[in-house]
């Protein structure tokens, strides 16, 4: 089984993983054009997305800018 | 009103705008509005997959106002890089307000590391405004290390008592060479035009807009204070004085008939 560790969540999934970092965000419904992304603590600017492939065990943070003071 | 000038931009408004404790994004947009700021701060945290309504952020106009991602919730220097360094990746600015608050009860900002993480990025080409306590000597020394601005507190976050570093205020106001932006802690329009007539060049403000009863008119009387403020500082005020000075003339009184 294919595993992603997602903002401290491991997620499991069954089949195939989503082969780049802008297909996982479809699946999850998160809106890549306000989201920014490190794969195993690197930053991945935006327009690498859909050019980075994923692997099973790979730890992601996917953060966003929030209100704030 | 004279510009502020920021590094390398020009801001004809001198109040900034904190976007946290707005009850919803159509109020927050309003008052942003209001107030005539053009520089609005943001924070960084991790996305909730699970809630698909996550991003209030999407209200605010970046044609308008410049984003200013903070560092809020980095408690070493280190953190607050990396913070950085992901709202660069994000934004493509390069501006950061930076704090470093350790403390999770006054939320005061950590000196040495905030100078350490200044140092960090402005060598990595970021515009630097840092969030520190109203010291004379840190505000030089972040200075000196190439920050953009200062941005001392005038009194806890959020805690809307005003300002009770004033003698401190005054000793960096009059030292500086960047931009004094007085932050945190001014909770009435009366604070942020006391910190524009002592020769603050800009004020941040957050809660005191977002939590008032109404919101929108509040950001409005912020934004008429710092004006006030800031046009009574360049008409450089009359000396004060212990003794009563009349204002109408002491001849040709009735009784001297």
């Amino acid at each position: 089984m294919n595993v992603l560790k997602i903002n401290d969540t491991e997620k499991k999934f069954e089949s195939d993983l989503p082969a780049t970092l802008d297909r996982l965000l479809e699946q999850l419904n998160v809106n890549a054009e306000t989201v920014v992304a490190e794969v195993d603590g690197r930053i991945i600017e935006r327009s690498e997305f859909d050019k980075t492939k994923l692997h099973s065990g790979q730890t992601i943070e996917l953060i966003r800018f929030v209100p704030g003071g | 009103m004279d510009s502020l000038k920021i590094a390398d931009k020009v801001f004809k408004s001198r109040l900034l705008v904190g976007t946290g404790k707005f009850a919803d994004c159509r109020i927050m947009a309003e008052a942003l509005e209001a107030c005539g700021t053009e520089i609005v701060t943001v924070a960084l945290r991790r996305v909730d997959i699970e809630n698909k309504d996550d991003d209030m952020l999407s209200a605010i106009d970046r044609e308008k106002y410049l984003l200013l991602p903070n560092t809020s919730g980095a408690r070493t220097a280190d953190e607050a890089v990396r913070l950085s360094r992901l709202a660069r990746a994000a934004t493509g600015i390069n501006w950061v307000k930076l704090e470093v608050t350790p403390d999770p009860n006054y939320l005061l900002p950590d000196p040495i590391e905030t100078l350490k993480a200044a140092e960090i990025l402005v060598k990595d080409g970021f515009v630097v405004l840092p969030y520190i306590n109203a010291d004379p000597i840190l505000a030089k020394k972040l200075e000196d290390a190439g920050t953009a601005t200062v941005m001392p507190l005038a009194s806890p976050i959020g805690s809307n008592q005003g300002l009770k570093t004033r003698a401190a205020l005054e000793i960096i106001i009059e030292q500086a060479n960047v931009p004094v932006v007085v932050d945190a802690g001014l909770g009435l329009p009366s604070h942020a035009a006391d910190a524009m007539e002592m020769g603050a060049d800009a004020v941040l403000v957050n809660t005191a807009i977002a939590t008032a009863d109404d919101p929108v008119k509040m950001a409005e009387a912020f934004k008429l204070a710092v004006q006030a403020g800031r046009m009574a500082y360049n008409s450089r005020p009359a000396a004060a004085g212990k003794k009563a000075i009349a204002s109408s003339p002491l001849t040709g009184f009735l009784t001297d008939m």
